[in-house]
């Protein structure tokens, strides 16, 4: 194991890949303060570029654009009431109303230093459940990864707030266009209509290129001319005041933390949902819920670490058991396996050191944030500053170029195309496009673990939950789907 | 542009009705219970329950309130200008997939930038500077660099003589 470590650390720290990290970490930063531009986002335009690097720079960039990303959020919330990522939208009124009371430099100090105490407790959390859990997790046989697929993908319905049928819907879909292609069971083309790119299946990187950037450009250049003024032109002191918070709300800091961690876990719900239910949860617990609203730290101190440690929980169903826990950790998983490193426990006992690395550049990342974040608010008058009605065209020309780089042909920029009208036209009718990605990133586990099964019990269904895990998986799903069904039918029923 | 629920659910149903169509002609192997059709098919089905519950309480909702639009477009879209600069984002990605391999990537490029540079009022001459340069790195980090094939077309022709 300390061999693993030590050669992790040798892995991290190359020149090319601390470069790579840190010019990650700049975009990260830059994409998650302009509003309109998401971490999503900024993962999906990352990864044409990482495509061409090796693992750990790949996932280094990833990870280090994702946890600036969310961060930097917070910056044009509280100067613009704009949120730079829709993870810091739950707070984004209290922090403008701290910054019109005065308070802005408290507020991005707070969001500063807690978006990384917080980011770092999420990783502690990976680096101690991931190995345990890829422990239990080597097990696992076909029964066990139908089971967990089928809780990853339902989860990530029931956590979601819109309609679960629009839920369901999206992810059925998603997992049929995962089916497009040469069928892994038996080698048929299927839904082909000889089409030789067909063949080649649905590459999931233009899907996802059109459905979270394109989608978003189609949004974005109808309100291009409209752009905020900061409430301040100025900076002052940043961290003044913080030990007075952190002495008075520290117990927000580590509920926001461990909330956070939890349900970036979750698969399906990542930094937006973990903010607005710890803000949510600062409130109900506050000695002082009336001065929510107002411009009071209390929330926002809880909601910007929950939203930092989400991201390091996302990981965990991520690496363990390839099943993603935001959408972010979707595009992670697809990046795994056009590597070759089929995510899932195996991973740990083959390339201990990988993982290990992951760890490590969590911790930079994080570390990182404090300096480079710092350094962004500063510059935040002059990066707010940067019209939009110049970027959204380079964007659109990045999208194009990226998704032609993974398919090396135009097929990936027509499924860029039309993903992204599909995924602009889903979003206007309430239809929620992460299922649809996580489908076609989980299809083929969960079709593959599902033919095995059925072939190994022969179609007998209850076979499925004859081993324990295989069996509370099951019961769980089953419980869920229930659950689900109740509360569905309950206004049905309430209405006639 | 927002569809009526019930409009929405038919056209889910139809789409599921095509899978499980198209699934009809997957073969079986013998001695094997379960083809390649078994998955799509399920999808199919939950496809299909998904969007009828859709149609109907789009059905049942409008019958309460007296109905509603079958297509509800945004106010925004009623502003030419707003609506033009939507359009202008797939028909900018339909522009470069018609041009790019007889004139090159780099003409189809900076004409892509430039023109909705140009649309999104930048004035002209930072619009034809920020486009060239944008057109250039591309170029360099993701032609040069990442070695991707961008498509060469007339322009590079001209240059390098074929």
């Amino acid at each position: 194991m300390s061999s693993a470590i030590l050669a992790a650390f040798g892995l991290v720290f190359d020149p090319y890949v601390l470069t790579v990290i840190l010019l990650s970490a700049i975009f990260g930063l830059f994409v998650g303060a302009m509003p309109g531009l998401t971490a999503t986002m900024a993962t999906a335009l990352l990864v044409p570029v990482t495509f061409f690097m090796s693992p750990v720079p790949a996932l280094g960039a990833i990870v280090t654009a994702t946890a600036m990303a969310i961060f930097a959020g917070d910056i044009p919330a509280a100067m613009l009431r704009m949120p730079g990522t829709p993870a810091s939208a739950a707070y984004t009124d209290e922090s403008y109303a701290m910054s019109r009371k005065g308070q802005l430099e408290l507020n991005l100090g707070v969001n500063l230093v807690f978006s990384v105490l917080g980011g770092l407790i999420g990783v502690l959390v990976l680096i101690l459940a991931a190995p345990s859990l890829a422990e239990l997790a080597i097990n696992f046989s076909s029964f066990e990864y139908f089971w967990l697929a089928c809780l990853g993908l339902t989860c990530a319905i029931f956590i979601s707030t819109g309609d679960p049928v629009k839920g369901f819907l999206s992810l059925f879909v998603g997992l049929a266009i995962g089916c497009i292609g040469i069928d892994p069971a038996a080698g048929y083309p299927r839904f082909t209509f000889g089409n030789v790119d067909l063949m080649s299946g649905i590459n999931f990187i233009p899907t996802m290129i059109g459905v979270f950037a394109v989608s978003e450009l189609m949004r974005g250049v109808m309100t291009v001319d409209q752009a905020g003024r900061p409430v301040q032109e100025k900076v002052g002191a940043l961290f003044r005041g913080l030990g007075e918070v952190t002495r008075k709300y520290w117990t927000n800091f580590l509920r926001g933390s461990a909330v956070g961690t939890l349900i970036g876990a979750l698969p399906g719900a990542g930094a937006d949902i973990a903010a607005w239910v710890s803000y949510a949860m600062a409130k109900r617990f506050s000695k002082e819920p009336e001065k929510f609203g107002t411009g009071h730290i209390e929330g926002i101190v809880e909601s910007t670490s929950a939203n930092n440690s989400a991201i390091g929980g996302a990981w965990i169903p991520a690496l363990v058991f390839g099943i993603p826990g935001d959408s972010i950790t979707a595009i992670v998983i697809g990046v795994l396996y056009m590597k070759g490193m089929n995510p899932g426990p195996t991973v740990f006992l083959e390339n201990p050191q990988l993982i290990y690395a992951v760890f490590i550049i969590f911790i930079l990342a994080n570390l990182l944030m404090l300096p480079l974040g710092y350094a962004a608010i500063r510059g935040a008058r002059h990066l707010l500053a940067i019209p939009k009605n110049v970027l959204l065209p380079i964007i659109l020309l990045f999208c194009v170029v990226g998704s032609f780089a993974m398919t090396n042909s135009p097929y990936g920029i027509v499924l860029m195309l039309i993903f992204g009208v599909v995924g602009w036209l889903m979003e206007e009718n309430g239809i929620p496009v992460a299922p649809l990605i996580l489908g076609l990133v989980l299809g083929e586990l969960l079709e593959h673990s599902f033919m095995t099964s059925m072939i190994k019990s022969d179609g007998e269904f209850l076979v499925f939950f004859q081993r324990p895990i295989a069996g509370l998986l099951g019961a769980l799903t089953l419980t869920t789907w229930g659950l689900m069904l109740w509360r569905g039918l309950r206004p049905a029923r309430a209405a006639i | 542009m927002r569809v009526h629920d019930t409009l929405l659910g038919l056209f889910f149903a139809a789409l599921a009705v095509a899978i499980l169509i198209l699934t009809a002609d997957f073969p079986s192997f013998p001695g094997q219970k379960y083809g390649p059709s078994l998955f799509p098919r399920i999808l199919g089905v939950g496809i299909l329950v998904c969007a009828v519950v859709i149609a109907w309480r789009g059905w049942r909702e409008s019958r309460r309130t007296g109905g509603r639009r079958i297509v509800a477009v945004d106010a925004a879209f009623a502003d030419p200008g707003k609506l033009a600069s939507f359009l202008l984002v797939p028909a900018g990605v339909g522009f470069y997939l018609l041009a790019a391999d007889r004139l090159g990537f780099i003409p189809t490029a900076f004409a892509l930038l430039a023109g909705l540079f140009l649309w999104f009022r930048v004035r002209p001459l930072p619009a034809l500077a920020i486009a060239a340069l944008t057109t250039g790195l591309m170029q360099w980090f993701f032609g040069t660099l990442m070695r991707v094939p961008l498509p060469r077309g007339l322009f590079m022709q001209l240059i390098h003589g074929g």
